[in-house]
C-alpha cells in the first residue's frame, strides 16, 4: 500500500529545471510513517540556487575549448624526430571518459607523417625524385612508415607494399596527354594515372593532404576519369568523385597481413592500449546485425557548375 | 516545460535521486536520499553534474579604417558602451637580461637573404664521408701515406717497453680509473687518449723537435667557402688540436696533385650534398682559425676526437674530414690570402678520432682553394677505417655453456695501432 501512494505520488512529480521543493516532500510526507521516512522529511533539503547568477564555478575559463586538445603536439615546424605522446585514456577536456575501452599500452612516440605528399621544397615547382632510406613499424598507425630523403629535407611517408631501402620513388603534380606507366610507391595526379590502378593515399580536395586509404594493406581503385574529375572506389566499396589534380600514391599500403594477425591473448590487447569491454549482458538494438543495403549516393568532392550554367 | 537534460542514477536506496541541470540558469536541486542506513546529503555544484556546453565563441570585434574608436582610456574604467583601448606594448626602460626577449631573425643585423649551410659539432651527415668529399672538393685513397708508413715501420721512433706501456695505459683507462665496477665511455674514452698522448709526448728526449708543439683544445673555428652557388661554413669548437711551429711536409707529389683534377666528384641524386647540414638566415661568412696574429704555433698539426657514441662511425670520419678541411682551409686563408687559387705549397693536417677501442686515422691534403667549380685540382684525403687497439676489454667474462668465450680483462691487443697512432705524432718532428 505504501508503495502504490509513492508510486501515485511520484507520478504527478514533474520535471522543471527550477527545483521547487515541496513535491519531493509531499511525497516524502505522504508515504506513511515509518520512522526514517518521517526522520527524512524533516532534514531540510537545500535552497535552490539562485537564478539571477549563473554559476560557472567549476568551469575552467581559457581562452580555447577545443574538442580534440592535443597539447603535446605543437609543434609547427616539421621534423622527423620522434615525439613523445601523452595518452588520453579516453577522457575528453571535461576529465570523463568519453571513449570507453582506450587507455594503457605501451609507449609510443609519434613520427610526424607528411601526407601531403607532392609538397615541393622552396623555390623548385616541378616533379622530383626521393630515395628511401628506410622502412619501420610505427606504433601510431597500421602501417609502416619510410623515411625518404630528397634535395635537402628528409621526412616521412606512408609506406607502400614492396618498399625497400634504397628505392627511388618520384612526385609529381604534372597531367599529360597520356597516361604515366604507373610504378608502386611514384605518386601522381589522378587524370595522369591509367584507369584502373590500385591507389592509396588519396587527397579529396587538390593540395589537402592525403585523408584516404592510408591503413595496412588497402587500396582504392581509379574507376574512371570523367571531364576533369576521376572516380575512385574506396576500399569501403563506396566510391566518390574528385579533382584530377589530386595526388595519390599508387599501390597497396605496406603490412599487408595486418588483418590476418591473431591478437592471441588478453594481455596483447591492454599492449595495444584496448582496455576490456564492459561485461554486462545488454540487449542488442537495431544496430546490430548484417545489415544488406545499397550502396549510398557517390560523393562529390568536386563543385560541379550549376544547372543554370550548364544549360 | 523547459527542456532539460536528466541523469538518472540506479540508487542504492529505497528512494530516487534526481539531479537536474539548466542550461539557462545554471541551477541544481537535489533530493535527498535517505535510506535504512541513515540519511546522506552529498552537495555536488552544478559544474560537476550535466554535459559540458561548448563556450559561446567572443562577440567580434569590428576594425574600419580612419573610424578612430572612442574608448574608456581617459575615463580609466569600464564604461559600457564604450570601446576597449589598446595601449602600447610596455617595454622596460633598461636592460635585464633576465626578461631578453631577442628579435626575430629578420630584424637581426647579420640577416641575409640568402641562407648558407654550417657544419658543427652536432652535425650527422646522412650520407657520411661521400658527402663531405663532394663538399671540400677531395679524393678518397683509403690507406696511410707512404711517409708516415715509413714512421711506422722504422724501429727508431719505438718507445722503450711500447706494448707493456700501451696496455698499462689501457688498463688504467677501461679498469682502473674508478671506483664503481666499470668506467663510462664518457671518462674512459678521453682518459685513454690523454694517457697515449702523454706516452708519445713523453718521447721529447729522443727528438727535441716534439718541444715546439702545444696541445690545445676549446679554440673557435670558423671556415666559409662557396660551393656551386651554396655557402658552406665550418663552425664550432672540435676536438683537441696539436700545434706546432712548423707546417707539416706535403704528402703528395706534384704530379699526383694535378692527376687529382681528372677524377670526378660522386654526387648521390636525388639527395642533395647539402641535406644534414644546418641552414641559417642569420650568419658572418668569416675564415678564423681560432688563433690571434702572433701565435707561437701558428700551423695546426693533429686534430684528435673523441667519440662519445657506440656506433655511427661514418659520421665520425665526416666530421674528422670536414674539421680537417676547416683548419686547413683557415690556415691557408691566413697564409695565401682569400682569392681561389691552387697551392704551391699544399696544407696537410691529420687527424686521429677515437672511440676508446677504435681509431680512424686521417690524412688531409689541401692543394686548392678554388672550390666554386666541380672540376679542377682535388683536395687529397687519405683515411684509414677502424683501427682496433684492443679487442676486448670486459669486466667480466664472457662465458657461454660453461666455456669462457672472452676472458675478463684486456684480450686482442693490436700493436700496430699504436705505432701508427706515434707516427702520426712523430711525423714532421721525426
Amino acid at each position: 500500500m505504501a508503495l502504490s501512494a509513492l508510486s501515485r505520488a511520484l507520478r504527478s512529480v514533474s520535471l522543471t529545471g527550477g527545483g521547487r521543493k515541496q513535491v519531493p516532500s509531499q511525497v516524502l510526507l505522504c508515504s506513511g510513517g515509518v520512522a526514517e521516512r518521517s526522520r527524512a522529511s524533516q532534514v531540510s533539503l537545500l535552497p535552490s540556487v539562485s537564478n539571477a547568477v549563473s554559476q560557472w564555478r567549476g568551469f575552467l575559463t581559457t581562452a580555447s575549448l577545443e574538442q580534440n586538445r592535443k597539447f603535446w603536439k605543437n609543434s609547427e615546424k616539421y621534423t622527423i624526430r620522434p615525439i613523445g605522446v601523452k595518452k588520453t585514456g579516453g577522457r575528453d577536456w571535461t576529465g570523463r571518459i568519453r571513449t570507453h575501452g582506450i587507455g594503457g599500452g605501451h609507449k609510443q612516440r609519434y613520427r610526424m607523417v607528411d601526407f601531403q605528399r607532392l609538397r615541393y621544397e622552396s623555390g623548385k615547382e616541378q616533379p622530383f625524385e626521393e630515395r628511401i632510406m628506410e622502412v619501420r613499424y610505427d606504433p601510431c598507425r597500421s602501417a609502416d612508415i619510410a623515411l625518404v630523403a630528397g634535395g635537402n629535407r628528409k621526412r616521412w611517408i606512408i609506406a607502400t607494399e614492396n618498399m625497400e631501402a634504397g628505392d627511388l620513388i618520384k612526385t609529381s603534380g604534372v597531367i599529360g596527354r597520356m597516361a604515366v606507366a604507373a610504378k608502386e610507391g611514384d605518386a601522381h595526379p589522378l587524370g595522369a594515372l591509367p584507369v584502373g590502378t590500385l591507389i592509396n593515399n588519396l587527397e579529396l580536395l587538390p593540395g589537402k593532404g592525403a585523408s584516404a586509404i592510408r591503413a595496412a594493406g588497402t587500396s582504392g581503385v581509379l574507376l574512371r576519369k570523367v571531364s576533369g574529375t576521376a572516380i575512385v572506389q574506396l576500399p569501403s566499396k563506396h566510391q566518390v568523385q574528385v579533382s584530377e589534380t589530386c595526388v595519390a600514391t599508387v599501390g597497396r599500403v605496406s603490412n599487408i597481413d595486418h588483418n590476418k594477425r591473431i591478437i592471441g591473448k588478453a594481455g596483447r590487447n591492454r599492449w595495444l592500449g584496448i582496455r576490456p569491454s564492459s561485461g554486462l549482458w545488454q540487449r542488442k538494438g537495431g544496430w546490430a546485425g548484417r545489415k544488406i543495403k545499397p550502396l549510398p549516393p557517390m560523393k562529390i568532392y568536386v563543385n560541379q557548375p550549376s544547372a543554370s550554367a550548364r544549360t | 516545460m523547459l527542456k532539460t537534460p536528466v541523469y538518472r542514477c540506479s540508487a542504492v536506496a529505497t528512494r530516487l535521486k534526481q539531479l537536474c541541470f539548466s542550461s539557462e540558469c545554471g541551477s541544481c536541486f537535489l533530493v535527498l536520499r535517505s535510506s535504512r542506513h541513515g540519511n546522506r546529503l552529498i552537495s555536488i555544484s552544478s559544474s560537476v553534474c550535466g554535459k559540458a556546453l561548448p563556450r559561446r565563441k567572443p562577440r567580434e570585434v569590428v576594425e574600419i579604417n580612419g573610424l578612430e574608436k572612442i574608448t574608456y582610456a581617459e575615463r580609466k574604467h569600464f564604461v559600457p558602451g564604450l570601446a576597449k583601448p589598446i595601449f602600447p606594448p610596455w617595454e622596460r626602460d633598461h636592460q635585464n637580461p633576465f626578461y631578453y626577449k631577442s628579435p626575430k631573425p629578420e630584424e637581426m643585423p647579420l640577416y641575409k637573404d640568402k641562407p648558407c649551410f654550417v657544419f658543427h659539432q652536432r652535425t650527422n651527415l646522412m650520407e657520411g664521408v661521400k658527402q663531405t668529399l663532394w663538399l671540400t672538393k677531395s679524393k678518397l685513397i683509403k690507406g696511410i701515406p707512404a711517409q708516415i708508413m715509413a714512421l711506422v715501420d722504422n724501429p727508431a721512433s719505438e718507445i722503450e717497453n711500447q706494448d707493456d706501456r700501451v696496455q698499462n695505459a689501457i688498463k688504467h683507462a677501461r679498469f682502473w680509473d674508478t671506483t664503481e665496477n666499470v668506467p663510462p665511455r664518457e671518462r674512459f674514452c678521453p682518459t685513454l687518449l690523454n694517457s697515449l698522448l702523454h706516452l708519445c709526448g713523453l718521447q721529447q728526449f729522443k727528438h727535441p723537435a716534439l718541444g715546439k708543439r702545444l696541445l690545445c683544445q676549446k679554440y673557435s673555428l670558423a671556415a666559409s667557402w662557396h660551393r656551386g652557388e651554396d655557402l658552406i661554413q665550418v663552425r664550432g669548437k672540435n676536438g683537441m688540436l696539436l700545434n706546432s711551429m712548423s707546417p707539416l711536409p706535403a704528402m703528395a707529389e706534384r704530379e699526383e696533385v694535378l692527376a687529382t683534377a681528372d677524377s670526378v666528384l660522386e654526387t648521390f641524386y636525388p639527395i642533395s650534398p647539402t641535406i644534414d647540414l644546418q641552414n641559417l638566415n642569420v650568419f658572418d661568412a668569416k675564415t678564423d682559425t681560432g688563433f690571434v696574429e702572433g701565435y707561437p704555433y701558428p700551423h695546426a698539426h693533429t686534430l684528435f676526437f673523441t667519440h662519445l657514441k657506440d656506433g655511427h662511425h661514418e659520421q665520425l670520419r665526416a666530421k674528422m674530414v670536414m674539421f680537417a678541411f676547416g683548419n686547413a682551409l683557415a690556415r691557408a686563408r691566413a697564409l695565401y690570402g682569400p682569392e681561389p687559387q691552387v697551392l704551391e705549397k699544399p696544407v696537410v693536417i691529420q687527424s686521429v678520432a677515437t672511440n676508446g677501442r677504435l681509431f680512424q686515422f686521417l690524412v688531409f691534403q689541401l692543394n686548392t682553394t678554388d672550390l666554386t667549380t666541380d672540376t679542377g685540382v682535388k683536395n687529397l684525403a687519405w683515411m684509414d677505417e677502424d683501427q682496433a687497439l684492443y679487442d676486448f676489454a670486459k669486466v667480466r667474462p664472457l662465458i657461454k655453456k660453461k666455456v669462457v668465450q672472452v676472458p675478463a680483462g684486456l684480450a686482442g691487443y693490436h700493436p700496430d695501432t699504436f705505432k701508427k697512432f706515434l707516427a702520426f705524432y712523430l711525423h714532421g718532428a721525426a
